[in-house]
């Protein structure tokens, strides 16, 4: 801003209302988090009474010795790694191959295919088709089945495709003059010259993984396999009806709310941590396919 | 012997054909060099050597083996790309190592070939940097390095020097002349700019639109072109036509008669092209010249010459004349003295050279 005066009037104005709407948009985006982290902090009464409005009330940590107490809490906070993890390497196995051969020229059908692909970001067969093909698959309340069956995501390979293609021609063919075959063209040159984008896709697994709730509710039944934001749905039912957790937890300080919230926290934390690693690459990433560098 | 030879070799993309048909023999360590203008098929032909395209119909041998089917890598040829194809993400050791870690030479051989290639290439002292911590002259080198440690039997190079700026191309295109003497390998090099193509070959392709238009050594093509593509296309600037008719001792161009030496007699009326090189005239008369009236445009001095531009009649025209320090004369010159041993003629409706003068 230390060229204000040179700006045009309409400039400054336009200036003044992005800053405008730059600042609503984050204190819409910030303040739930905060709001959630306040309630998991305070105590039951406060967050009962709709106290809570930025910072916490009546401060305790009596929501997180409850939670950390459960071992069903323990149990879905160990599968989620084990999904976001195992998910995400067999998202990136299948994703990295077959992006590189969707945009090699080569490739025999490669209209066909793309077409095939980027045909299931608009269409899919719904619900109880996919339901159903789990069944038969005996792919229901598997722990597996979970991370196989949503490991290729169309608008990821399109992405990486795009980031494959605008690699010059004549770095797979420098590599082949080199004598590499296929795969080590792929793992030796494409993969480490595409870093950023790579880096972009792990995000999005991880981030997706990690938030996975609707198909693990959908496809799991037993308690000892769910994910964390399973877990927390159970939680919030349970707590909500359960007449027993009432008594108690007006003796002990917290809540449904609370403890509510202090899981939504714990299960933040982690992608909280992961995020500033990737975040050079992301940001790079996000630009991916609209410019060729 | 390390020989390349192109027989009937022809390229096509579905209908199209783009390279016809051609024959050529490069001999153990020559130094070949293809050029000609954009799309004339000379890069489709390194490329198909290489083995990066596929040969559509004739056959190509390396070392009098049959290459057709073979992949790039079992042919024993490495190439210098235009864009360098450096890997970025590797530094200038790892770059040159990578084809002979792939090839699984071992360790210590890798060191002592890459210490040996970075001493002839002067890369000693960047073998760490990657390749954006490099000038275009020192990346050109480390592509030339990556090629040679593998000492193959043949080298392409798909002008390599068309990414550089002009000084350090002419330092550059004599360090290819070098390293070529010092390592005797057989080279097939593609520009399309002739000074790079006249200084480097021992003997030069000049191709036009899929075919070879005449294969010999730059004096050879420069002294006598066989035809009227090959006389444009190499010298700077490039040679002037003229259209014209024979007469019994000259050719009549508009109202001038260049006089020309031989016997013409039995061609009396033919029409013809007549090519005229920039510095094949001189300011003054004598026994062996014939004078050209032209109309002055411009004087370009390039210090000790000059470059004129002229018309004749209505037709542009560029000469070459010496400055002596002053250009000013120059603008005043309203004719020319064609030596007249060095004009060339071609047939007005084939464009071949004619030779009448026996």
């Amino acid at each position: 801003m230390q060229n204000w005066n040179l700006y045009a009037r309409g400039d400054k104005i336009f200036a003044i209302v992005v800053s405008i709407l730059i600042g609503m948009f984050t204190v819409a985006t910030l303040y739930p988090f905060i709001y959630i982290a306040a309630v998991s902090f305070s105590s039951g009464f406060a967050a009962q009474a709709g106290k809570v409005v930025l910072t916490p009330v009546d401060a305790t940590l009596e929501a997180y010795g409850y939670i950390i107490k459960d071992p069903q809490f323990w149990i879905s906070y160990r599968n989620t790694f084990i999904y976001t993890i195992g998910g995400t390497i067999m998202s990136l196995l299948f994703i990295i191959p077959g992006a590189y051969a969707l945009s090699r020229r080569q490739l025999k059908g490669r209209r066909f295919f793309n077409l095939f692909i980027a045909f299931t970001m608009w269409f899919n067969a719904g619900l109880i088709p996919f339901f159903l093909n789990m069944r038969d698959l005996n792919l229901l309340d598997s722990m597996f089945g979970i991370i196989l069956a949503f490991a290729v995501n169309a608008f990821n390979i399109i992405l990486l495709r795009n980031f494959f293609e605008a690699i010059p021609q004549s770095f797979e063919e420098a590599a082949r003059m080199d004598g590499a075959n296929d795969f080590q063209v792929l793992w030796k040159v494409f993969v480490p010259l595409s870093k950023p984008a790579i880096a972009t896709i792990t995000l999005f697994c991880i981030v997706s993984r990690w938030n996975g709730f609707f198909w693990a509710m959908v496809l799991l039944q037993s308690e000892e396999k769910i994910p964390l934001k399973v877990f927390l749905r159970h939680t919030i039912s349970n707590l909500s009806d359960d007449d027993e957790f009432a008594i108690v937890q007006t003796a002990a300080g917290f809540s449904a709310e609370t403890v509510t919230a202090a899981i939504i926290v714990c299960s933040i934390i982690p992608v909280l941590i992961v995020y500033p690693f990737i975040q050079k690459y992301f940001e790079k990433g996000i630009l991916l396919g609209g410019v060729k560098e | 012997m390390s020989g390349v030879n192109l027989s009937g070799i022809v390229k096509s993309y579905g209908a199209v054909q783009v390279v016809h048909g051609i024959d050529l023999d490069v001999a153990e360590k020559e130094f070949v060099v293809l050029v000609g203008p954009s799309g004339c098929g000379k890069s489709t032909t390194l490329r198909m050597i290489a083995g990066l395209e596929e040969i559509t119909a004739g056959d190509l041998t390396i070392d009098d083996k049959r290459m057709n089917r073979i992949a790039p890598k079992d042919r024993d040829v490495a190439m210098v790309f235009q864009n360098y194809a450096l890997y970025p993400h590797l530094n200038v050791a790892d770059n040159m190592a990578f084809g002979l870690r792939i090839r699984k030479m071992p360790k210590a051989e890798i060191q002592t070939t890459i210490a040996d290639v970075a001493e002839i290439l002067g890369l000693t002292d960047y073998l760490e940097r990657r390749p954006a911590d490099l000038s275009g002259g020192q990346r050109q080198r480390v592509a030339m390095g990556r090629a040679i440690v593998r000492h193959p039997k043949v080298f392409l190079f798909d002008e390599p020097l068309s990414n550089l700026d002009a000084k350090l191309r002419t330092q550059m295109r004599a360090e290819i002349k070098r390293l070529h003497n010092r390592l005797g390998v057989t080279s097939v090099y593609v520009t399309h700019d002739q000074v790079e193509a006249m200084t480097l070959a021992d003997r030069i392709v000049v191709m036009n639109d899929g075919r070879i238009e005449q294969i010999g050594t730059p004096m050879e093509l420069f002294n006598d072109p066989a035809n009227i593509f090959v006389a444009g296309f190499l010298g700077s600037p490039p040679m002037n036509m003229v259209n014209g008719v024979l007469t019994k001792n000259s050719a009549k161009i508009g109202a001038t008669e260049v006089k020309l030496n031989g016997a013409l007699a039995n061609h009396v009326g033919r029409e013809v092209v007549v090519g005229i090189r920039p510095e094949h005239v001189t300011l003054k008369a004598s026994a062996k010249t014939s004078p050209l009236p032209i109309t002055m445009d411009l004087v370009e001095p390039l210090g000790s010459e000059a470059l004129l531009h002229a018309r004749f009649g209505k037709q542009e025209m560029v000469f070459k004349a010496e400055t002596k320090g002053d250009i000013a004369p120059l603008w005043n010159v309203d004719k020319v003295h064609v030596t007249t041993d060095l004009v060339k003629l071609f047939d007005a409706q084939t464009g071949q050279a004619l030779n009448l003068r026996g």
